[in-house]
């Protein structure tokens, strides 16, 4: 009989702790791992998100014709562990204090990002959004910066023939 | 009768050559004819026991297969590793399950995944891979990807599911899932009357492939993330002890810092989970008062996994090197108020809660598993610390920071459902307590390790203790940021089959509570087959009607 | 919708089809003390017979897909899906395992070409576990109680500079004039 009385004390000492959502809104502490949310002016379209996501919730698409390079978040498969604000070089994609993201489709669970692509001077191939060449080119050295306009291949091809003809 | 290192080193020296990976662990080559000896002198003779079994394709590497057997000497504080090359083109080794029945699954599993048979076996069948899986089609091997195994099975798979459904003898319930095994449980319990004679167990429903997944598609520093959503009650320790493993393989020194930020959330760990056992066992005891206020102290853990991690579960902390997240004076403060309210309150509670006559005449000698029966199948955690064995990995085998802090480990010699539950609320004290000490004392220091450099077929063995007992991982490193062979083994892998030994002479109405009091996840929609020896008939009812039944 | 025939109360069978528990756990947090569903009138029902609405945690696994086709025939109409998680919404992490099905989507796709059965009014829960304040706002949008925040968003750049040597070489200055 003691045991049992106590419990029922505990339980009225304790009383009731029910929160009120959701006729009341509930607090995140700081630092919750929340909704991502990709800031489109400060994306450069460089894929360290895509390259780094555990379950591929982030991916890129090119679209060839049309020139232009697509970043896709899809909330559905995200884990919300926050790898991709890691390593984006632009703090373009932030975790942010949202929970609420229910839907009745899978359609509006998705966030799309559509940059535009330099096509390459010498072969015509899209290989990089301008936001990135523009990002990447204040750290290559002056003369060597035109080497940016070239897709990778032709690059190394130019390089490969000056190397050559300066030994020569 | 303690024998020292080097008389073991010495001993094994004279099977095979030894290599020594890290500290205080082993690898020894050795013959397949002198499998046997090794394991029954390790394990028997000589104080150890043995902790799971792995397989692997190293063909590509040097053309064979290779079967690792792991044992612990916890006296000795070391961990050696026995390994026999196999012949790819005769794939079969001599079977030590009849030395220690404790081997019995994982020897399965390596049957299942890789084709290896093993002589002598009592029973080499089917263990994890379903019924209808094609014959010779061996998942982890090398030569076959995930796309191939994708379309072979899934083409069958829209095909066959109605043939699936005819040829099923008995509608395989979806119930619970262990969350260390990922799968359900589903026993069949043969009765007479009211009396259970004999028990089977089938499972092993939900097998998702965590294995080819991580060495195929993800890298390195993303095998924590998969590692995490093992189990969602324990998965930080497996987070950690994949860590610990490529660490330890590739030699880099964690900060000691990040050490102490690892060691608190896995003590925070414990204790929501032994809270959330409590709970799982009153409700099966029909208490469920006891269910909701123990639940009730619980969610002010979690609470404090939010502020310290930024969720609530899959705290995502770790990668290899060191913690992401670090910890300031104001969440110290916090969780130093959260422990003091969880301690009075689980202090007031629980203890009464344990006092009660209906919780104590349904848990007291029942569910019995002595001590000789412990140590043949190998069990771990606290099913074996309420046997009589004194083995705790964060003792024997110091990890994390554990080797600063003091703590005591529980161990009682009933070996009944009660015995288990107070080793969990002695621990869940102690657990408070070494939270309190970590907080007091972390150091200063960076949270990365500095040099992470991490070279290509290196081998490590990392050990946790989590809640349900000691988690094993082994990994072989691979190249280009991949690794090449990675075994997560669960503790509830070794503690299953003990319920058969335990379930054998009880009354029907124990069957939840001896089945939960091993902490086998959530098994509160628990399904059993009941057969009916007498009347032959078979039904099928839930865990939670069984659970009602008696206290109504 | 046939949602809105359900005025009062909706009573939930929730089935693991799959998971690795931590989203059960935050199913059965929604009923303890702090959340205390029940005060919403929301059961969890033995039975899938006697229920209303399926909850799913989990990725379908090949071994769990006949069970879980049997259980969602088994409601009877008018029914709703709750998806809870990663793995149910998209297969989460374990996406392109061998042993998986899929999330959801993969399964209705399997029941609408093989056993022509109409989809019911779904809702997906995204998050690793989602708190239990997310489950139960995710119950209260397939109620038409509130309405949905997150909706899909399609940035297509317009304006964009072009791209020359000149404009390459002297990029310190563009970045200048920008800002």
């Amino acid at each position: 009989m003691g045991a049992r009385f106590h419990i029922f004390k505990e339980a009225l000492r304790t009383g009731v702790v029910t929160k009120k959502y959701p006729f009341e809104p509930v607090k995140v502490p700081e630092g919750f791992r929340g909704k991502p949310s990709i800031d489109v002016e400060k994306c450069i379209g460089c894929e360290a998100c895509v390259n780094v996501c555990p379950p591929n919730a982030l991916s890129a698409e090119v679209d060839l014709n049309k020139s232009v390079k697509r970043i896709i978040l899809f909330l559905g498969k995200c884990i919300f562990c926050g790898r991709c604000q890691d390593v984006c070089p632009t703090e373009a994609i932030k975790l942010t204090r949202e929970f609420e993201l229910s839907t009745l489709t899978t359609n509006d669970l998705y966030q799309v990002v559509e940059l535009k692509m330099a096509e390459c001077e010498i072969c015509g191939k899209p290989y990089a959004t301008i936001r990135q060449i523009l990002f990447m080119a204040k750290n290559v050295p002056k003369d060597q910066r035109p080497l940016l306009l070239l897709c990778s291949e032709c690059r190394s091809k130019v390089s490969a023939k000056y190397i050559s003809y300066a030994r020569w | 009768m303690h024998t020292s290192t080097t008389k073991i080193l010495d001993l094994l020296s004279k099977y095979g050559k030894i290599e020594k990976v890290h500290e205080n662990t082993y690898f020894v080559e050795v013959s397949a004819d002198k499998v046997r000896e090794i394991s029954e002198i390790l394990h028997w003779k000589l104080g150890g026991r043995f902790s799971v079994t792995v397989g692997s394709d190293e063909r590509p590497i040097n053309g064979y297969f290779r079967v690792y057997h792991v044992f612990l000497m916890d006296e000795q504080k070391l961990s050696i590793i026995v390994h026999v090359k196999i012949n790819p083109a005769i794939p079969k080794l001599p079977s030590i399950t009849p030395i220690i029945p404790g081997a019995n699954w994982h020897e399965r599993e390596v049957h299942d995944f890789f084709g290896i048979v093993f002589e002598d076996h009592p029973n080499l069948e089917r263990l994890i891979l379903p019924y209808d899986w094609p014959e010779k089609v061996y998942p982890l091997r090398k030569d076959v990807s995930i796309r191939e195994l994708r379309n072979k099975l899934l083409k069958e798979e829209n095909e066959g599911v109605e043939k699936r459904e005819a040829e099923e003898k008995y509608v395989v319930p979806i119930g619970p899932y262990h969350p260390a095994l990922h799968e359900p449980e589903y026993f069949e319990l043969y009765v007479e009357g009211e009396k259970i004679v004999d028990a089977k167990y089938r499972g092993f429903h939900v097998h998702r492939g965590i294995e080819k997944v991580a060495e195929e598609r993800l890298t390195i520093n993303q095998i924590p993330f998969i590692a995490e959503r093992i189990c969602g009650i324990c998965g930080y320790t497996h987070n950690v002890a994949y860590c610990q493993a490529v660490e330890n393989a590739a030699g880099i020194d964690v900060p000691l810092r990040a050490k102490y930020i690892r060691s608190i959330l896995l003590e925070i760990e414990r204790v929501h989970s032994h809270l959330l056992w409590f709970g799982v066992l009153f409700h099966f005891l029909g208490f469920d008062t006891g269910f909701m206020m123990t639940w009730l102290i619980r969610e002010k853990i979690m609470d404090l996994a939010e502020v310290l991690t930024g969720n609530r579960k899959n705290y995502g902390l770790n990668l290899i090197g060191g913690v992401r997240r670090d910890i300031n004076f104001e969440k110290i403060e916090f969780s130093l108020k959260t422990l003091d309210y969880v301690e009075t309150k689980a202090r007031r509670i629980l203890d009464k809660m344990l006092k009660l006559k209906e919780v104590i005449s349904r848990t007291k000698n029942i569910g019995l598993l002595y001590r000789n029966e412990a140590k043949k199948l190998s069990v771990v955690g606290p099913v074996a610390r309420a046997s009589g064995i004194d083995t705790d990995v964060r003792k024997y085998h110091p990890y994390a920071a554990y080797s600063e802090v003091e703590f005591k480990v529980p161990v009682y010699d009933e070996g009944d459902v009660y015995s288990r539950a107070l080793v969990r609320y002695d621990e869940i004290f102690e657990s408070i307590n070494m939270l309190r000490q970590l907080l007091k004392n972390i150091p200063k220091g960076n949270i990365m390790a500095d040099e992470i450099k991490i070279s290509e077929y290196k081998k490590g063995l990392g050990l946790t203790e989590a809640p349900r007992g000691e988690n094993a991982h082994l990994v072989i490193t691979g190249r280009d940021n991949k690794i090449y062979r990675w075994k997560p083994r669960a503790p509830s892998y070794n503690n299953i089959p003990s319920t058969l030994v335990m379930l054998k002479g009880e009354n029907l109405a124990d069957a939840p509570a001896i089945i939960a009091s091993i902490d086998p996840c959530f098994s509160c929609t628990d399904h059993l087959v009941i057969v009916d020896i007498k009347g032959n008939i078979k039904r099928r009812i839930r865990l939670k009607e069984l659970a009602r039944r008696r206290h109504c | 919708m046939s949602i809105k025939l359900f005025m009062k109360s909706l009573w939930i069978f929730h089935l693991n089809s799959g998971s690795c528990n931590a989203c059960d756990i935050e199913v059965l947090n929604v009923l303890t003390p702090y959340h205390d569903v029940e005060r919403l009138g929301i059961k969890l029902v033995a039975s899938p017979r006697h229920a209303d609405a399926i909850v799913f945690t989990g990725p379908i696994t090949r071994e769990a897909l006949p069970k879980a086709v049997r259980a969602f025939t088994a409601v009877p109409e008018p029914k709703a899906v709750v998806a809870i998680g990663s793995c149910a919404c998209g297969g989460g992490i374990w996406y392109d395992s061998y042993a998986i099905i899929g999330g959801i989507e993969a399964f209705y796709k399997i029941l609408r070409e093989k056993y022509k059965v109409k989809i019911p009014p779904t809702v997906y829960v995204p998050g690793c576990p989602p708190k239990p304040e997310a489950i139960i706002y995710g119950i209260a949008v397939l109620r038409g109680i509130l309405r949905q925040k997150q909706r899909r968003t399609y940035f297509t750049e317009e304006e964009v500079p072009e791209l020359t040597k000149d404009l390459i070489i002297n990029i310190e200055k563009y970045m200048e004039s920008k800002s």
